[in-house]
């Protein structure tokens, strides 16, 4: 059972999250704002906060600034679509996944899980295995349907940095350090021709890929499952 | 020194000075004829000085005849005994037009140089009084007034150009009239007139020229400063409203920047509430699906929120659009980036489809809002999705032709006839037989919208094997 704080000033949205997040077995304290929500966070450590961005007094972005400076605590935001230049920013600042507005529940829970699963184990283990592929990071052999599959070291460092936060997103900037160490010299099209070529070899169909997914304007995301 | 320098007084007055020199000099009569020479000569100076050439040279005349009749032996006559008093004679006439002339010179000069003073100091003046306006109405108003009196004249008007291009007054000194031929004439060809006024004086038409072109006519009438000066205060007119129209195009610049910036944190707060509740109803339904197992009823309240939810993003689109609050963030974005974001975003829509995404030309940029472009790619593949049987296959490809690149979207459906590709981009237009496919009928006409407002084409026309071919064209980024 994990303890997760929901930040919203919609008291409809407050009432469906924290409902979703019970069912799946955690403990829930809800917040009407930024402020609020700093407030109690002072007197209680919480495993996952899940905040809108949009608020009054203290807002999402600020929140997130605010709580980066003593806790480590994963923090979920709920955007709208449009925000895309916001949610950018949210993730550099240290926020670590987001849902768009109107999400489903079904969403908005799978992403908790994934969030909440890494703070209990951020290494990721020697092998990792999903679909019909198998990934051996220390011995750098991967397989799909059993045939050994060559990576270049771009596209191995690559997918070894997606594999550690599975089910959550990461910006272009985040993999583009992970990568190659620097942003300089480095462009999303050549993040893109590297991830193409790690869907061409490991997707079932690379137009449409499952697992390793785009989003739109901010970065992509693993989702394994 | 203001001692009668109108025109006429001068000669008898000169006469006088002379008259009255030889007079005190005939009450000193132990006086030689060399010191009488000198004193003459002395007001000789004083008069071509005081009253300039003219009555200078008149006094000189005057005074040798003087001399020669008073001082000259023998005395009141104007005979000469000496021969040598002749030349003494001739040499004190040479003398005394000599020093009339240069006194009369320095004198002139000396005048011209005050009244350019005078000139400058006025324009100084104006120039201060226009850069303190910042108003063109109190700016007009109270520059017809300021150069009546700089330019010491009966009546001014200045006029405009409105902005059809015909000639207004726009400020006058009251009661004053003017030529409209000469102005136009003025504002037209850049010709200035002048001729003499039957206020005194002279008239005046002069062109008002904001940088190279013309902006109105300044006319002065009964102008008594000179020519030049008229010209420099047109001059000076001329950058006051070249000045004052920068102004007021910078204040609504930030005006409409301001209005802008509060239409748009006004409609993101109106979508923000519009979306609010279906979010909580969508969330509710399915929270409530999985306590209590999903329904009929269940599943056709969620399908509708998403229906809903579409209807909602679009009206707000074209709310954006019409209130001019969706003006584009334009960056550098490649071309490959706005498929992969429009197949990543739509691609839920394409689910029941073949998808084939033709690999993008490597680096082409263009200068555009991407999430615009997004969403009217969107739009197409929205469409295509609708539009052709489940199983057919979309691509969607980016191809550059010359300096610019076209996105297309091709379908297999049954194509839009030729005589409704235009028509289907218009508001609430559907095609005639697509009454059983949802849809609003507002998506293409936001798709145009977003791609024109980025400075593109939007096109539909027919694939080559009779499917829908939605295609737009952006120019080209300069790399």
């Amino acid at each position: 059972m994990s303890r997760v704080l929901v930040v919203d000033d919609e008291p409809g949205i407050r009432t469906v999250v924290r409902d979703a997040l019970e069912r799946e077995g955690h403990e829930v304290a809800t917040a009407i704002d930024g402020q609020d929500a700093l407030e109690i966070l002072a007197e209680r450590a919480f495993d996952l906060v899940v905040t809108d961005l949009a608020m009054p007094r203290v807002d999402g972005l600020e929140l997130v600034r605010e709580l980066r400076k003593d806790s480590g605590a994963p923090v979920l935001v709920l955007t709208v679509r449009g925000e895309e230049r916001e949610k950018v920013r949210l993730l550099d600042a240290g926020a670590d996944d987001y849902v768009t507005k109107p999400f489903g529940v079904a969403e908005l829970v799978a992403r908790a899980r994934a969030l909440l699963r890494r703070s209990e184990n951020s290494r990721a283990p020697a092998v990792t295995r999903w679909g019909d592929v198998e990934v051996d990071a220390e011995a750098r052999h991967v397989r799909k349907a059993g045939r050994p599959v060559h990576l270049t070291p771009i596209e191995f460092a690559l997918l070894s940095t997606l594999l550690t936060k599975p089910g959550t997103v990461w910006t272009h900037r985040q993999l583009m350090t992970a990568v190659w160490g620097t942003t300089a010299g480095v462009t999303t099209d050549t993040l893109r021709v590297h991830m193409g070529g790690l869907r061409r070899k490991l997707e079932d169909d690379p137009q449409r890929p499952r697992w390793f997914r785009t989003e739109p304007w901010v970065g992509f995301r693993f989702t394994p499952e | 020194m203001k001692i009668a320098r109108a025109r006429g007084v001068g000669y008898p007055a000169s006469a006088l000075v002379v008259a009255a020199t030889i007079a005190f000099l005939k009450l000193f009569p132990a006086l030689t004829e060399t010191s009488a020479a000198l004193l003459l000569i002395l007001s000789v100076f004083f008069c071509a000085s005081v009253w300039q050439s003219g009555p200078g040279v008149f006094a000189a005349i005057l005074a040798t005849l003087g001399f020669n009749f008073f001082f000259l032996p023998p005395l009141y006559t104007f005979t000469i005994a000496d021969p040598r008093n002749v030349t003494a004679l001739v040499v004190f006439l040479a003398s005394g037009l000599l020093i009339g002339r240069l006194s009369a010179l320095a004198r002139g000069r000396l005048e011209q140089l005050e009244a350019e003073r005078r000139d400058l100091v006025g324009l100084t003046r104006l120039s201060q009084g226009f850069l303190a306006d910042t108003n063109r109405e109190t700016l007009l108003g109270v520059a017809a007034d300021r150069l009546r009196q700089e330019l010491s004249c009966e009546q001014l008007t200045i006029l405009l150009a409105d902005e059809k291009g015909a000639l207004t007054q726009r400020a006058a000194t009251p009661g004053a009239t003017y030529r409209t031929d000469m102005a136009e004439l003025a504002y037209r060809q850049g010709n200035s007139a002048s001729f003499a006024s039957e206020l005194g004086g002279t008239d005046i038409y002069l062109p008002i020229a904001v940088g190279l072109q013309r902006a109105g006519a300044l006319v002065a009438r009964g102008l008594k400063a000179s020519e030049r000066m008229a010209e420099a205060c047109a001059a000076l007119l001329g950058l006051a409203v070249e000045r004052e129209r920068f102004l007021s195009v910078a204040r609504q610049a930030e005006e409409t920047r301001t209005s802008e910036q509060m239409k748009s944190t006004l409609l993101a707060q109106l979508a923000h509430d519009l979306k609010t509740p279906v979010t909580t109803a969508r969330g509710a339904i399915e929270n409530w699906e999985t306590a209590a197992g999903r329904t009929e009823s269940s599943r056709l309240a969620a399908e509708s929120l998403q229906v809903l939810e579409r209807r909602v993003t679009q009206l707000m689109e074209l709310v954006r659009l019409d209130a001019g609050a969706a003006r584009p963030r334009r960056e550098r974005v490649s071309a490959g980036e706005i498929v992969e974001a429009a197949v990543a975003r739509f691609g839920e829509a394409l689910a029941a489809h073949s998808l084939f995404v033709e690999s993008s030309p490597a680096s082409v940029f263009v200068e555009a809002d991407p999430f615009q472009l997004t969403e009217a790619l969107g739009h197409g593949l929205e469409n295509a999705a609708r539009y052709s049987p489940p199983g057919s296959t979309i691509r969607v490809s980016a191809a550059v032709d010359g300096n610019e690149i076209s996105f297309r979207v091709v379908d297999q459906g049954r194509g839009v006839p030729a005589a409704q590709r235009e028509r289907v981009f218009e508001r609430f237009v559907r095609l005639e037989d697509a009454e059983k496919i949802p849809g609003s009928g507002l998506g293409l006409a936001i798709a145009r919208s977003l791609v024109e407002l980025n400075g593109g084409r939007l096109r539909l026309g027919i694939a080559e094997d009779g499917g829908t071919l939605f295609e737009m064209t952006l120019p080209i980024a300069a790399s």
